[in-house]
């Protein structure tokens, strides 16, 4: 199983939005009716969503060196967490790994919300049509040997290959954005981005969406170290939901309503969410 | 850079940019604009090489940027020249380069002056220039005199240096809005590429082009790269980058009123009154033995473009038709078009992929004209909001006699041909794909509608009806279709354009064998060699590299001038022909031979000059060829926040302005922020296409306006409001982006601030909004007549 790996380097990113459009378009997405700009800047719409699988993020622009503001723009997409919260929480189990990504499959999928509420990211959505959950699938369901979203990036600031290579290559990179150098006359180059920050390499036993950030994380919602579920939490509502099913004969409404009396019936998870 | 160089063209091209030390973008947001090509630039930065956005405010460009600098809308001049003065003033200069490749060290008419921002020649009255002091002092072999030490007044050194002596860093700080740190480190990064092995290159767009001073801001960026001896370099030049993908393919092929293809000049009804005159009058002499002088052929290509055009028709007794040329009857580029129209003086007009109605300055006025017109034809991929100009909100469609006519058209994809690009390159491409239902080629429409006319004419003249002039009609040379078949075909029109003999048809192998006998014919000079015996050199996609490794890829399509990959690269070797930077060599001669690009002007290094387009033979710093001046100078936008702070002028003392615009702009009591206009990735031009995705329309969906959080909190404007935004010439309604990436500028002790705009929008595609073109001025470049859609003056009151 091939173990590989998204790299955005934030710091090549001009937030074109080649990536958006790019998902959107091999995945026959519609775009969404969005007015004016969620924001902040020019980010539309304000969050994924069951049709928006990945979705540009601007940032309100740091202007204390005002020589070189920083104006930090991010691709957002489903981090396909190494331990991924919406894989242990999914009641029916339709949440796996396909080629070391995290997949909804549908077709098995009752849009119960669970996911929804364990991912700290906030990236599954529900599609109101079909009460089903979508997000990104890494482009493991309609087929392409690089995804979508790193083949249409023009900087190369979104790069897909081997995980363990693209590390090395951010940590060297890294190096290179948070320490001063010297021209070729010995004048000293101050860091370009001297906070410059991975993320993604240890979060939830390692993330498959390692980015770059010109910042550290909390400035741009990402939480420096969350906590996957515990399984033991979520043990107790399987059992009782696996119970209840029995008598759904196999109707998604009646699924998603013995969801909903397994949670409460069950100590709630007490991971609470932070955006 | 015509002027300058000798050529109007991007000198280097999009894959060279990875070379540069140092990238200076100015009136130009490349990530924004360009996102693709602009990988060449991230390329050059990861190989060490520093970014300078040069901005109103901060950009996508600017996001990934080393250094930015804040500019206020078009004041480009103030700081270039004040980089120019640093470069002078502090000895930064190739100066081997400088005596040697440009017109330094020559000496200008004494008579010469410049006093308080006006050139001596002068007329106040007609707003004009008489250039006879702007000249150099001839010896007695007519060969302009000069000075290599630099030191003699009148050398164009010293006449340089002291007209931007008055560029200093306070001076440049107050007019500009720029701190004068932030500036004095720009100046000295840039200037840091003086030395051999250093270089810059500089990306320009429309926010350099599209003033009243347009063409004289880019002469300053012309002159600081002659000056750093940049251009000729790999990662150097002026890389002016196109606002559309075959804007080059346009000039090239001459869609601009004051040109013939290949930049031949359009014969003037007043000057050039027949065949011998326009020949005098447009091919420039040197006795310089050093001077190529390449336009001295210029006979030959208009001489072969008129056998091109009228065939049999035209022989050497009737000076091959030239009398059946249109000529100038006065300067028509757009903006005097639609002021015309606007008076009732066109019967009709056909408008092929463009949409003036959101496009175009002062667009409401410009709508209003097309109301006069009888009869429309706009030829579009589907409804444009031009199309649709008869019931726009505001019109009364019973009211307006205009017949519109919309003809569905071919998209790019969907028919054959050759785009050219910034870089020069025509790359050729194939149909993908059969236009939908009735949609058609615009070669086929072209080609239907002169072969109609040919049928119309020859029965008007049968039946003895009373024609103006149908020979040139009825006897052009015209056949682009095979016979037997119904579609003309794009490879005989670029066969044509390669150039062939008259007698053989065959093809030629590029413009040196083109004749001025009639007996070679060439649609554009320029392109020859693009389409030969050996075939269509421009849908070639080797990627074989050069001796120098440079990414030329000399087998990647074909650009012009022969496939010349960095134009006037003989600037980029010594006298002996070795590279000034043997690490990025370009060319180099190794005794015999020049070995890497194809040389620009052949023969041994020490034997000829590198601009070989200009009769002087070298890079122009002083060039007389422009209306507005041999020097740039400062001078406020037509529409201005303030008082000129270098000279007493106000608007450029050149700059056309039509007596029926005169009460058109506004002063900055009624409107006192700086209105300027812009693009995002997400739409394009004039949004006929993008407004119509909904993949787009979900990114920006509305048509909107960027503030300072200053300015929105003096006017009680939150982010997201509904705001009017109002100039003299109308208003229009938007959303407020309140963005901390605009700030007022300091000019001169007083804060001015900023109303940025989109200008995508309209009302007659998918998705809606008021046009930012309804508040620009009917005002443009004093050269060019561009308009000046880049800083104008507007009011903001939320709505």
């Amino acid at each position: 199983m091939a173990d590989n790996a998204f790299l955005l380097d934030t710091t090549k990113c001009t937030g074109c939005r080649g990536c958006q459009v790019a998902c959107k378009q091999w995945n026959g997405l519609p775009g969404e009716q969005t007015e004016f700009f969620a924001g902040p800047e020019y980010t539309n719409p304000r969050e994924l969503s069951s049709i928006t699988w990945n979705h540009v993020k601007f940032f309100d622009v740091d202007r204390s060196n005002p020589e070189h503001p920083v104006w930090q723009i991010m691709h957002k997409k489903c981090f396909h967490c190494e331990d991924a919260n919406c894989m242990k929480v999914c009641p029916e189990r339709a949440i796996s790994k396909v080629d070391g990504w995290v997949v909804i499959d549908q077709s098995k999928c009752i849009g119960c919300g669970a996911c929804v509420n364990e991912c700290i990211y906030h990236v599954p959505h529900i599609r109101q049509s079909d009460s089903k959950t979508y997000k990104c699938n890494a482009c493991t369901v309609n087929e392409r040997e690089i995804p979508a979203c790193a083949f249409a990036c023009p900087t190369g600031a979104l790069t897909y290959g081997n995980r363990t290579a693209l590390l090395q290559d951010a940590q060297s990179r890294l190096k290179k954005y948070t320490h001063a150098s010297r021209d070729a006359e010995g004048n000293e180059i101050p860091a370009v981005f001297p906070k410059a920050q991975l993320y993604g390499k240890d979060q939830f036993g390692g993330l498959k969406m390692l980015v770059i950030l010109k910042d550290r994380p909390s400035k741009y919602g990402l939480e420096e170290n969350p906590r996957p579920l515990e399984i033991t939490k979520v043990e107790h509502m399987h059992d009782t939901y696996a119970l209840l099913s029995m008598f759904t004969l196999g109707i998604p409404s009646l699924k998603r309503m013995a969801y909903r009396l397994s949670k409460s019936s069950t100590a709630s998870s007490s991971d609470s969410k932070i955006s | 850079m015509a002027n300058t160089f000798g050529r109007g063209a991007m000198t280097n091209h999009w894959i060279d940019i990875q070379h540069a030390d140092v990238i200076l973008v100015i009136g130009s947001n490349a990530a924004e604009n360009h996102p693709i090509s602009f990988k060449y630039v991230l390329k050059a930065k990861e190989n060490g090489a520093k970014l300078i956005s040069v901005d109103p405010r901060i950009t996508r460009t600017t996001s990934v940027a080393d250094l930015y600098a804040p500019l206020r809308c078009g004041t480009d001049i103030a700081f270039m020249g004040g980089i120019i003065n640093y470069a002078l003033q502090n000895n930064k200069i190739q100066k081997e380069y400088v005596v040697e490749y440009t017109n330094a060290s020559l000496l200008v008419n004494p008579s010469f002056g410049f006093n308080d921002g006006l050139f001596t020649g002068y007329d106040r009255g007609n707003r004009k220039y008489g250039k006879d002091t702007w000249s150099y002092q001839l010896d007695s072999k007519g060969i302009p005199k000069k000075d290599v030490t630099l030191q003699d007044p009148n050398c164009v050194y010293q006449l340089m240096k002291k007209h931007f002596e008055r560029y200093t860093p306070e001076k440049v700080s107050a007019i500009t809005g720029c701190p004068k740190d932030t500036f004095l480190k720009v100046a000295d990064v840039y200037t840091s590429t003086h030395k051999p092995d250093k270089v810059a290159t500089i990306m320009y767009a429309m926010g350099t082009t599209q003033h009243t001073i347009g063409t004289q801001n880019i002469r300053t960026y012309a002159m600081l790269q002659l000056l750093m001896g940049n251009v000729g370099m790999a990662g150097g030049g002026i890389n002016a980058l196109r606002g559309e993908s075959n804007v080059q393919g346009s000039t090239d092929y001459a869609l601009l009123w004051h040109i013939l293809p290949g930049y031949l000049g359009i014969p003037q009804t007043k000057k050039d009154v027949d065949f011998k005159t326009y020949v005098k009058n447009n091919t420039p002499k040197t006795n310089d033995p050093m001077s190529v002088n390449w336009w001295q052929h210029k006979p030959k290509y208009l001489v072969s473009l008129l056998k091109a055009w009228y065939g049999d028709a035209a022989t050497k007794e009737n000076n091959f038709c030239f009398d059946w040329l249109p000529k100038a009857s006065k300067p028509y580029p757009h903006i005097v078009l639609f002021e015309d129209m606007f008076a009732g003086q066109h019967k009709g007009a056909i408008l092929m992929g463009t949409n003036p109605v959101v496009g175009g300055p002062d667009s409401s006025r410009e709508a209003k004209a097309l109301e006069r017109l009888e009869w429309l034809v706009c030829a579009d991929l589907w409804e444009t909001d031009t199309s649709v100009f008869w019931k726009r909100p505001g019109a009364n469609p019973a009211a307006i006699q205009t017949e519109v006519f919309l003809l569905p058209m071919a998209s790019s994809v969907e028919k054959e041909g050759s785009v050219s690009n910034s870089g020069r390159w025509a790359q050729w491409r194939y149909k993908a794909q059969e236009p939908p239902g009735q949609a058609r080629s615009d070669l086929w429409l072209v080609d239907a509608m002169f072969r109609e006319l040919q049928k119309l004419y020859k029965a008007d003249v049968a039946a003895g009806k009373r024609c103006a002039l149908p020979d040139p009609i009825i006897k052009g040379n015209w056949d682009y279709t095979h016979p037997g078949e119904h579609e003309p075909d794009p490879h005989l029109v670029a066969r044509e354009i390669n150039g062939y003999e008259w007698g053989s048809k065959k093809l030629v192998k590029n413009f040196t064998v083109l004749k001025d006998d009639g007996s070679t014919a060439c649609g554009n000079w320029l392109y020859g060699g693009s389409y030969t015996e050996e075939g269509n050199m421009m849908a070639r996609r080797g990627t074989k590299d050069t001796a120098n490794k440079l990414g030329m890829y000399p087998e990647w399509s074909w650009c012009w001038p022969v496939n010349r990959r960095i134009i006037y690269n003989r600037a980029s070797v010594n006298r002996q022909g070795q590279p000034w930077n043997p690490k990025k060599w370009v060319v180099k001669w190794n005794g015999s031979e020049w070995k890497g690009d194809v040389i620009d002007g052949g023969g041994a290094p020490d034997k000829k000059n590198p601009f070989i387009m200009l009769p002087e033979g070298v890079g122009r710093l002083f060039a007389a060829g422009l209306a507005d001046g041999p020097f740039p100078e400062h001078y406020e936008p037509m529409e201005s926040p303030t008082r000129n702070l270098m000279n007493s002028q106000a608007v450029n003392p050149a700059a056309v302005i039509l007596d029926s615009v005169k009460g058109r702009f506004g002063n900055s009591a009624q409107y006192p922020y700086v209105g300027t206009s812009y693009r995002v990735t997400e739409h394009w031009q004039a949004g006929a296409m993008t407004r119509n995705l909904p993949w787009l329309t979900e990114l920006v969906p509305d048509m909107f306006c960027e503030i300072s959080p200053e300015l929105a909190s003096q006017k009680g404007i939150t982010n997201g409001d509904k705001v009017k935004i109002i100039s003299k010439r109308g208003t229009i309604e938007a959303r407020a982006l309140v963005t901390s990436r605009i700030r007022a500028w300091n000019i001169n002790g007083k804060s001015v601030e900023m109303v940025g705009m989109v200008w995508h929008f309209g009302h007659g595609c998918a998705v809606s909004g008021d046009s930012c073109n309804t508040l620009t001025p009917h005002i443009g470049d004093a050269n060019t007549m561009i308009p000046e859609f880049k800083a104008f003056l507007v009011d903001i009151k939320k709505a």
